[in-house]
C-alpha cells in the first residue's frame, strides 16, 4: 500500500508540468475535457459528437456523474480545462464535485457545456440559473411548436422542432452557413434580461411555447414565442465560455444523422444541421477561435521612439498595440475596423478608432488634451463572440513649466519699450543732472 | 442503488431516443449505413482479429456484399496467428471465428498444430475464459474442416469442471478464486457448454443438461425490466473488474442461449414474452455509435432471428401520423427483428382509444387487408368514428399456421400511439370593442384568420374587447386545440398572453381593460395583436397578426408596478462607440502685431521729447570734473550705472534673479564707493562756489 502511494505521488510529480501546460494563455484551446454522463450508453448513442471532439485533439474522459471518485481539482490544480455535463437527471454529483465546485471551475476561467432535458434535476437547473438562464419550472414541460416542427413519421406531438433561428454571427457559428434546420427536442429556457453576458444562439420560432404536451392549458405558459431560447452561450468576464441547452438528444447520433423536413416546406434536407451547428459552436466554446490577445502596447511622442515617463499637455503622441486571434493552432493577426483607444481620466477625453496595417498592428496618433492629471490609455474591446480585451496603462500628464511658455510676446512690446526708454532716459538724465551748469 | 438509478436513466434515454415508447422499428437502412461507417478498416485492415470478426460478422448478418475489401488482409493476419506457435488460445479463437466468415485456407499442418494446442489448453484450463476460448476454438475448427475426428477426450469431465463455476442464482463466476458472479459470464459459460456438447463423442448425461436448463430459467428470473416492457440483463458494478454494460451482458446471454439451444434436443422452457422483451430492448437502443455496441446489438438480434427457442415478431407502422386530408391508410408491417418477412398471419385492429377519454373503444374489431406485393397489412379507410386527435390503437396478431405458434413469439396485443391529423375549419371569426356597462357593440370587424389582418381598434379602460371564432373538425365536431393564445404586444415590447377559452365549438375571449389596467402597467398606446392556434392534430395551425388596438389607459399611480426590463438586442450591445475628440482651450485674443509696434513707437516718443527738451534747454557738460582723479571716478560712476542697466537687460533676456542679485551686489558696492567720491567732489565744488 505504502509503495503504491510513493509510485502515485512520483508519477503525479512527473506528470504535473505537462498537466499544467495544457491550458495556458499562450495556447488557449482546451485540451482535457471531463464528460459527466448519466449512463455510459450516452457514450455510444452520442458517439459522433464525441468523436468529432476527439478528432480535433481533445482528450475526453468519461465518468458517471455519480462516480464517487470524480474530482475537478487535485492539490489546487485543475485536472481539466472544460466540463461537459451530459447528465440532466443527476441529483447529486459523486466525489468532490458539487454546485459550488462547478461555479468555481467556471470562475477560474474554464469552459462548460450543460445539457438539460425534460425532467432535469434541480442541480442542473441551478447551474443553469447561475449562468444566467432559467429553465421552465414545470418539470413536464417541453417546447412545442405547431408551425415549425419537423415532419416525422413516427411522432406527431410536435415536440420535435426544426429550428433555424440562429444568431447572426459568423464568428460563433463559422463562416459556412448552416443550411439545414436544427432538430431540437427538450425544454426551453429564458435569459435573464439583466445579464448581458448571455446570448441566445438558437431561439424558438414565434409560434413556439413551452408546456406539457399531454395536458390541456388553462393558464398561459410562462415561456412563449421567440423569447424561448433553445441554445444559449455565455462568455464570462474572465473569458470562460458556457453553452447551455435544454436537450441532450440534440447531440445524439440519431439527430445528427436524421434527415429533416420543416413542416410547410417542401425541401427535405438529407441531414439535419445539428452536426455542423454543434461542431462549430463547440469550437467556439473550447476557444478554438474568437480568442484575442493584445501584445506590444506602445506609446511615444510623434517623432520619437522611446516611451516617456509622462507627457506634457498638448504633446502629439502615437499609440500602438498588436492584436492577434487564436486560430486553434497559431496566433493570426486580427483584422477589424472597430478597435478603439481611449485617453481616460474619470471619463474619456479622447476616444479614437485605430487604423491597422492588416498584420495585427493597430495604431493611432492624437494630441494630449490641455488638462493635466493622471490619465490612462484604455482599450476596452468587446465584440460579439470574441473574448473581450481590456488594456489600461497609466500615464501622467503635466502642465507647461514656467520657462516653456512663449518668451517675447509682441503684444508686450510697448511695455518693453517703455521700460527701456525709461532706463535710457535715466542714464542720460544722470549726466544732465550732475554735470549741466 | 447506483445501478438502479443508472438503469432508470437508460430508460429515460431509451424513451427520449425512441419517442413512441411502445413502437419498435425493426432494423432499417440506417443500420446498414451505420455499419459501413462504423466498421471502416484503418489502412485496409482492422486493429485486431476480434474487431475483424465483429466487422465481418456484421456485414454477414446484413448481407452487405459490397463490403470493404478486408478479406485479403484478414486472411493474412489469420494465417499469421494460426501459424505462429506463440499465439494464445484467445488469439486462435478470434482468428478461427474470423475465418469462419472470411473462409481463408488454413494449412493442414497448422490446423493440426492448433488442434493439439487447443486440446492441451482445454485440459490445462482453470478459468471460465480459458475454457471458453479453447473449447470455442475447437468447435470452430470442427465446423470449418468438416472433420469428424475432433472431439474432446473427456467431454463430461470438462463439462463438470465448467459447471463448477455456476452459482445458485443462474449466474456464473469467471474463476473459482473470484467470488463475483455475473450474467455476462453466464452467457460465456452457456456458449462453452454448448461447444462441449457438440464436441462430445458420446451422448452426455441428460441430468447435466437438465440442471443446466434449470440454471437458464433461474437466470431469466433475474432479468431486469424497464417501464416500457423492455427486458435486459445487468450485473452489479464491481470495483476492479471491467463493467460490461447491459448491452454486452444481454447480448452475451442471448448468444449463449442460442448456442446451447442449437445443440440440445428438447425444449428450453422460457417465458416467451421475455424473449420479446429482450428483442424490444435491442431495438429500442436505436443505432449505437460505438462499433462494439453496434456488434453486440446486431449479433444479439441475429441470435434472436435464428434461435431455436422462439423467434420474436415485431409489429411496426410505416407512419404513426395519419392525415385525414390526404386519406392516409393505416399500414402495418409484421417482421422479424432483422426485418425479414413473417410467416402468414393476420393483423386485427381490436381497439382504438382516444387519449382524452380512455374508456371505450371507438372501433369494432376488424381485420387488416394483407397486400402480398408490399408485405403490408392495410386498413384503407379510417373509420368514420375516428376524428382528428391522438389515439392509442391496439393490434392483435394471429398466426395462420398453428405450427408457427411454437416457433414465433408475438405479444398478445400491441398498443401503438397514432396521431390523426386534418384540416380544422375556422369560421365566424370576429373582433369587437364593447362598451362596458351596456355591452353594446361599438365597432365590429370580421377577420380572416388564414391571412394577415389589418384591424385598427381603439378603446379606453372602460371598454372591453371581444375576440371570437369557431373551430370544427373535418368530421364536424368541436375541436379544442392545445394552443389558443392571444398575444398583445405594446410598443415597448412588453407582451401579454391570454388563453382563449371555449364552450363547444365557440372560442371567445373578452378582455375587460378595467381589470387589466394594472397588468398592462398603465401603458397606453398601440398594442399589436397576434392569435396563435395550434395543435398536434391540426394541419393548418396558424400564427396570424390581427392588427392593433390603441389603448387609452389612465395615468399610473405612484406605487404602480413597473414593466419588467426587456432583453437588449445583442447586436446593438456591441460595436464601436462614437469618437470623442478633446476640445482645447482657445488661445487668448491678442492685438495685431502692427498695433503693438505702433504703441512701441509711442513709448519711445517721450524719450525723444526728453532729448529735444534737453537740447532746447542747452544742456552742457561744464560741471564735469576737470581734474583726472574726480574725472575717473565720474566715468566709473556712470559706467557703473550703465552696467546696472545692462544687467537689467540681461536679467530680462537670460539671467535669473540670483545671478542678477549677485552681480548687482558687487556693482552696488562699487557704485556706492565711486558715487560717494564723485558726489562728494561735486558737492564740495558747489559749496566752494557758493561760499565764493
Amino acid at each position: 500500500m505504502g509503495k503504491l502511494w510513493v509510485i502515485s505521488i512520483a508519477s503525479i510529480s512527473i506528470l504535473l508540468p505537462f498537466l499544467c501546460n495544457a491550458f495556458s494563455p499562450e495556447s488557449p484551446t482546451d485540451r482535457r475535457l471531463l464528460v459527466l454522463l448519466d449512463d455510459f450508453a450516452i457514450k455510444s448513442s452520442h458517439s459522433i459528437y464525441f468523436n468529432s471532439l476527439k478528432s480535433r485533439g481533445f482528450d475526453l474522459e468519461f465518468k458517471l456523474a455519480d462516480d464517487p471518485k470524480i474530482a475537478l481539482q487535485r492539490y489546487g490544480q485543475y485536472l481539466y480545462d472544460a466540463l461537459i455535463l451530459f447528465c440532466p437527471s443527476v441529483e447529486r454529483f459523486g466525489g468532490s464535485i458539487d454546485y459550488a465546485a462547478i461555479i468555481d471551475f467556471v470562475d477560474s476561467g474554464h469552459d462548460l457545456i450543460i445539457a438539460a432535458d425534460s425532467n432535469a434535476s434541480d442541480l442542473i437547473r441551478e447551474v443553469g440559473n447561475e449562468s444566467g438562464v432559467e429553465f421552465d419550472e414545470d418539470p413536464s414541460a417541453m417546447v412545442i411548436d405547431h408551425i415549425s416542427y419537423a415532419v416525422s413519421e413516427t411522432e406527431g406531438d410536435h415536440t420535435l422542432i426544426a429550428s433555424d433561428d440562429l444568431i447572426k454571427s459568423d464568428v460563433i457559428l463559422g463562416s459556412k452557413r448552416i443550411a439545414a434546420p436544427i432538430l431540437f427536442r427538450g425544454i426551453g429556457h429564458s435569459l435573464n434580461p439583466a445579464n448581458n453576458l448571455v446570448l441566445k444562439v438558437l431561439s424558438a420560432s414565434p409560434s413556439a411555447y413551452s408546456a406539457n404536451p399531454k395536458s390541456k392549458l388553462s393558464t398561459p405558459p410562462t415561456l412563449i414565442g421567440s423569447a424561448i431560447s433553445l441554445v444559449s452561450i455565455v462568455q464570462a468576464r474572465n473569458n470562460a465560455r458556457i453553452l447551455i441547452t435544454g436537450t441532450l438528444s440534440m447531440f445524439s447520433n440519431r439527430f445528427f444523422r436524421s434527415g429533416v423536413q420543416k413542416a410547410g416546406s417542401h425541401t427535405k434536407h438529407e441531414k439535419s444541421g445539428n452536426e455542423q451547428f454543434l461542431t462549430e459552436i463547440s469550437k467556439w466554446v473550447f476557444h478554438e477561435r474568437c480568442h484575442l490577445k493584445a501584445v506590444n502596447v506602445k506609446h511615444h511622442k510623434v517623432g520619437e521612439t522611446d516611451e516617456p515617463a509622462l507627457y506634457r499637455i498638448n504633446d502629439e503622441l502615437e499609440y500602438s498595440v498588436e492584436i492577434f486571434e487564436w486560430s486553434g493552432t497559431s496566433w493570426e493577426p486580427y483584422v477589424a475596423n472597430d478597435v478603439q483607444v481611449q485617453f481616460y481620466m474619470m471619463s474619456p477625453y479622447v476616444l479614437k478608432t485605430m487604423s491597422h496595417d492588416k498584420k495585427g498592428l493597430y495604431s493611432t496618433s492624437f494630441k494630449v488634451p490641455d488638462v493635466y492629471g493622471v490619465f490612462q490609455f484604455k482599450v476596452e474591446y468587446q465584440k460579439l463572440g470574441y473574448t473581450s480585451l481590456s488594456l489600461s496603462k497609466q500615464i501622467p500628464v503635466r502642465p507647461y513649466r514656467h520657462n516653456e511658455y512663449e518668451r517675447f510676446i509682441p503684444a508686450a512690446y510697448p511695455y518693453y519699450g517703455a521700460a527701456f526708454s525709461m532706463m535710457a532716459g535715466f542714464f542720460i538724465f544722470s549726466f544732465v543732472h550732475l554735470y549741466s551748469k | 442503488m447506483a445501478r438502479s438509478l443508472a438503469g432508470f436513466l437508460v430508460l429515460l434515454l431509451v424513451v427520449s431516443i425512441c419517442e413512441a415508447a411502445s413502437l419498435f422499428q425493426p432494423v432499417s437502412d440506417s443500420h446498414r449505413s451505420a455499419a459501413l461507417e462504423l466498421f471502416t478498416p484503418d489502412h485496409g485492415s482492422f486493429k485486431s482479429l476480434e474487431e475483424t470478426y465483429e466487422a465481418l460478422r456484421t456485414f454477414q448478418i446484413f448481407g452487405i456484399e459490397k463490403k470493404p475489401d478486408v478479406t485479403a488482409s484478414a486472411c493474412r493476419s489469420i494465417s499469421e496467428t494460426v501459424g505462429s506457435s506463440t499465439s494464445t488460445s484467445k488469439d486462435l479463437f478470434y482468428a478461427l471465428k474470423a475465418n469462419s466468415i472470411a473462409e481463408c485456407k488454413i494449412h493442414e499442418t497448422a490446423s493440426k498444430g492448433i488442434i493439439s494446442s487447443l486440446n492441451a489448453a482445454v485440459s490445462a484450463a482453470s478459468s471460465l475464459l480459458d475454457f471458453y476460448y479453447s473449447v470455442g476454438g475447437l468447435v470452430l475448427i470442427k465446423d470449418q474442416s468438416s472433420k469428424d475426428d475432433i472431439h474432446l477426450a473427456d467431454a463430461e469431465g470438462v463439462f463438470r469442471s465448467v459447471k463448477a463455476f455456476s452459482q445458485s442464482d443462474g449466474r456464473w463466476r469467471y474463476s473459482s478464486s473470484n467470488p463475483e458472479s455475473s450474467a455476462f459470464a453466464a452467457g460465456i459459460a452457456l456458449e462453452t457448454l454448448a461447444g462441449i456438447v457438440s464436441l462430445a463423442s458420446s451422448e452426455l448425461d441428460q441430468s447435466l443438461i437438465s440442471t443446466l436448463k434449470n440454471d437458464i430459467s433461474k437466470l431469466f428470473d433475474s432479468i431486469e425490466k424497464y417501464d416500457d416492457g423492455t427486458l435486459y440483463f445487468d450485473d452489479k458494478l464491481v470495483d476492479g473488474y471491467e463493467y460490461q454494460g447491459p448491452l454486452s451482458i444481454t447480448s452475451s446471454v442471448l448468444r449463449g442461449l442460442t448456442a446451447f439451444a442449437a445443440v440440445t434436443t428438447g425444449n428450453i422452457d422460457l417465458p416467451r414474452d421475455k424473449i420479446l422483451g429482450l428483442a424490444k430492448f435491442f431495438l429500442g437502443i436505436g443505432v449505437p455509435g460505438d462499433a462494439k455496441d453496434f456488434f453486440y446489438q446486431i449479433d444479439a438480434l441475429a441470435c434472436l432471428e435464428s434461435n431455436r427457442v422462439s423467434i420474436p415478431l415485431i409489429l411496426s407502422l410505416s407512419s404513426a401520423v395519419l392525415s385525414l386530408t390526404k386519406k392516409d391508410s393505416l399500414k402495418v408491417r409484421v417482421t422479424t427483428v432483422l426485418g425479414s418477412n413473417a410467416p402468414p398471419l393476420t393483423v386485427k385492429l381490436v381497439g382504438a382509444f382516444s387519449s382524452v377519454s380512455k374508456d371505450a373503444s371507438l372501433v369494432e374489431s376488424q381485420e387488416l387487408k394483407f397486400d402480398q406485393g408490399s408485405g403490408l397489412h392495410i386498413l384503407n379507410d379510417l373509420l368514420k368514428s375516428i376524428d382528428v386527435g391522438s389515439y392509442t390503437f391496439v393490434f392483435e396478431v394471429v398466426l395462420q399456421e398453428p405450427e408457427d405458434e411454437k416457433v414465433y413469439v408475438m405479444g398478445s396485443q400491441t398498443k401503438v400511439p397514432i396521431f390523426v391529423t386534418g384540416l380544422v375549419k375556422i369560421e365566424n371569426s370576429e373582433i369587437a370593442v364593447l362598451d362596458s356597462d351596456l355591452g353594446s357593440v361599438e365597432s365590429q370587424n370580421k377577420l380572416d384568420l388564414t391571412a394577415k389582418n389589418d384591424v385598427s381598434l381603439s378603446a379606453n379602460h372602460l371598454q372591453k374587447m371581444r375576440l371570437s371564432f369557431q373551430l370544427t373538425t373535418p368530421r364536424g365536431r368541436a375541436f379544442r386545440p392545445h394552443q389558443a393564445f392571444l398575444k398583445l404586444r405594446h410598443e415597448s415590447k412588453v407582451e401579454h398572453i391570454f388563453v382563449v377559452g371555449n364552450s363547444g365549438k365557440q372560442f371567445e375571449i373578452v378582455l375587460n381593460f378595467l381589470g387589466l389596467v394594472e397588468k398592462f402597467f398603465y401603458l397606453s398606446g398601440k398594442y399589436d395583436m397576434e392569435l396563435t392556434v395550434g395543435d398536434a392534430a391540426m394541419e393548418n395551425s396558424l400564427l396570424v397578426a390581427i392588427g392593433y388596438i390603441e389603448l387609452d389607459l389612465p395615468e399610473a399611480p405612484e406605487k404602480a408596478p413597473r414593466p419588467p426590463p426587456q432583453p437588449v438586442d445583442p447586436y446593438s450591445r456591441y460595436g464601436p462607440q462614437a469618437e470623442i475628440t478633446h476640445i482645447f482651450r482657445a488661445p487668448e485674443k491678442r492685438p495685431p502685431q502692427e498695433l503693438s509696434l505702433a504703441f512701441l513707437g509711442l513709448t519711445i516718443l517721450p524719450l525723444l521729447g526728453f532729448f529735444i527738451g534737453l537740447l532746447r534747454l542747452g544742456v552742457n557738460m561744464k560741471n564735469f570734473p576737470t581734474k583726472p582723479i574726480p574725472a575717473t571716478f565720474a566715468v566709473l560712476f556712470h559706467v557703473g550705472i550703465g552696467a546696472v542697466l545692462l544687467l537689467y537687460v540681461f536679467f530680462w533676456l537670460k539671467l535669473d534673479l540670483f545671478q542678477t542679485l549677485k552681480v548687482l551686489g558687487f556693482l552696488g558696492v562699487f557704485l556706492v564707493f565711486v558715487g560717494h567720491r564723485i558726489l562728494s567732489h561735486l558737492a564740495a565744488a558747489s559749496a566752494k562756489l557758493k561760499s565764493a
